[in-house]
């Protein structure tokens, strides 16, 4: 033991001789300083009764045996509490460790999975994506096709984590893989299936919906797996619809044929996708309706797509005390003459 | 929040009684007494969804894992008395055409009677 | 007293005859009483193992000295299954979850030195070593 800790023991045994006759709160005051030294150099429980046993027989050589026996209990009862202690502090650098390495992760995640919002005259897209934890296991893509269409990405895997987080990644190099603005949405998702069926944990799956917008026909194509339905705005009439979608998720059987469907937007019209981390919010114990959600959108709809979705996201943040549940994304296209 | 699975033989079926949450937590518990049901053949294993209040994602691939078992030992499952919400989510992620599931929903009138 | 004694393991009463010896030796080679305290833990967790897991075996102890220290030698020997995978129990938070208590990793920071050998179907061997401050 080093000197600092030589020093809180004179201590410890100057402040029960003291308190022993004054009984004062200045004495508890210090020992509770003396403790938390203690504690910084890692001294054990049964050491500090080893400790106080010493410090009795000094001040009082014809201490009780009674006494003294019931001290030696006492410190045989404090060596499992020693020995879990220990271990929990090995347990914390060890939890310390596995955060600073996730982190590193869903930093290479971000840097793996990054995507850019195209700019495209006449479109206004907003797009907000946060994990739950470090990592998401929702996924959102980009893709600008050489005829000017935009391909857009939206997943989710069951599970959140590190296991989802991976599985996104093959994900991404999959579609990375293929020519898309030659591809149709139906084609990716059938291709796609594929991919997670054979690659992938039966208990694991993916939900995904993706779309290719054409602009010179103002035009949305799009088809889904199982995916949250997004919604579609009518600005003309001021309404929200649930967007049609009919396919099974990603992963379950071999060979999956998917619909497609097409929509068409109209000057101010917008295309709503999401993931279940939004839908699925909780106030409290009560899981929030779909209307909430368009509520929200409502209330913050004469903002740009990207205030848009940022408010929202604001706005369940806050109802669920910010602690997420889930990974949430949420992507607003809106069109701009 | 727990899950309780209660597993029940009747003459020709288990009838397994779920009461609780379904989540990431919950899930695995699920799947060890669920799966080694359905790996013998011939057995129809029935699940009773009337008192699970929740249901994420999780829970959705605990039962595809559970039909792919049938399929591949030649059991049966069926998953009676979902709540709407619960049902929702089979619906849409399209599994409400490959797992047969009771579609009369909880609550709703049964011979006539609430 | 011997210098070499051992106690066998069968039933749990065991676990305490051979905290005894080993206490008892340990007080005598002049071991503080939290180490003795110590060591006698350690004791019960090795016993509580062979009771436990291996039906049958036993715990030694040897008075051992060299020419700067002496320390107290203690052994657990059984011929039970054997230990698939000794990183997995040297682990921490491996046995404890369960509230089975310290483990091997608590036996190993409660000696100053540990040694595990263990075959398949044949036993395992645990040596330890406190030395006396």
């Amino acid at each position: 033991m080093d000197k600092i800790v030589d020093l809180d023991i004179a201590h410890y045994k100057t402040l029960l001789k003291k308190y022993i006759v004054t009984q004062d709160e200045q004495s508890l005051y210090g020992v509770e300083l003396v403790s938390k030294s203690f504690i910084k150099n890692n001294i054990l429980p049964e050491e500090i009764i080893s400790l106080h046993i010493q410090a009795l027989g000094e001040l009082y050589p014809d201490i009780n045996l009674d006494v003294k026996h019931s001290m030696d209990f006492l410190l045989e009862a404090m060596i499992s509490y020693g020995l879990a202690l220990q271990e929990v502090q090995i347990l914390r650098e060890e939890q310390f460790a596995l955060k600073s390495e996730i982190s590193v992760a869903a930093s290479m995640q971000d840097t793996l999975l990054g995507t850019t919002i195209p700019d495209v005259s006449g479109l206004d897209i907003g797009v907000i994506s946060i994990p739950a934890n470090q990592l998401n296991g929702d996924y959102h893509h980009f893709v600008k096709g050489n005829d000017g269409s935009i391909g857009i990405a939206m997943a989710d895997v069951i599970g959140k984590g590190i296991p989802a987080a991976l599985c996104m990644s093959m994900i991404k190099y999959a579609i990375d893989s293929y020519p898309e603005d030659k591809m149709s949405p139906k084609m990716i998702l059938k291709n796609l299936n594929r991919v997670v069926e054979r690659n992938v944990d039966p208990s694991m799956f993916i939900t995904m919906i993706y779309s290719q917008y054409l602009p010179s026909e103002s035009k949305l194509m799009y088809a889904s797996a199982g995916h949250e339905p997004g919604f579609y705005y009518n600005a003309a009439k001021g309404t929200f619809e649930e967007i049609e979608t009919e396919g099974l998720i990603l992963g379950v059987l071999p060979d999956t044929d998917y619909k497609q469907y097409e929509l068409e937007i109209h000057d101010q019209d917008m295309v709503i996708f999401l993931t279940d981390g939004v839908t699925e919010c909780r106030d409290g114990e009560r899981f929030i309706e779909t209307e909430e959600v368009l509520n929200v959108i409502t209330e913050y709809i004469h903002l740009p797509a990207q205030e848009l979705v940022t408010n929202v996201y604001k706005h369940f943040e806050r109802l669920q005390n910010f602690q997420l549940r889930d990974d949430f994304t949420l992507l607003i296209l809106r069109k701009e003459v | 929040m727990n899950l309780n699975v209660n597993i029940h033989e009747d003459i020709d079926k288990f009838i397994v009684n779920l009461s609780g949450e379904i989540d990431a937590y919950t899930a695995p518990e699920l799947k060890e007494n669920l799966l080694p049901l359905t790996k013998q053949a011939g057995n129809v294993v029935e699940i009773n969804f009337e008192n699970v209040e929740y249901m994420d994602s999780t829970g959705l691939g605990i039962f595809v894992s559970a039909l792919k078992s049938t399929k591949e030992n030649k059991s049966s499952m069926k998953l009676v008395n979902l709540q709407e919400r619960i049902l929702r989510l089979f619906r849409i992620t399209g599994l409400d055409k490959i797992i047969d599931i009771d579609t009369t929903i909880r609550g709703e009138s049964v011979n006539g009677k609430l | 007293m011997s210098p070499h004694s051992c106690v066998k393991i069968r039933k749990e009463w065991d676990i305490v005859s051979a905290r005894q010896l080993g206490r008892e030796m340990a007080k005598k080679l002049g071991f503080s009483t939290v180490d003795q305290a110590r060591i006698a833990t350690a004791v019960s967790e090795l016993a509580r193992n062979i009771y436990l897991y291996a039906e049958e075996g036993q715990i030694c102890f040897e008075v051992f000295e060299t020419i700067e220290r002496k320390g107290l030698r203690m052994g657990a020997f059984d011929t039970g299954p054997g230990i698939t995978d000794i990183s997995q129990v040297m682990q921490d938070g491996y046995t404890t979850s369960g509230g089975l208590g310290a483990g091997l990793p608590g036996v190993k920071r409660l000696m100053d030195e540990f040694d595990i050998q263990s075959e398949i179907g044949q036993g395992t061997q645990i040596k330890t070593v406190k030395w006396v401050r």
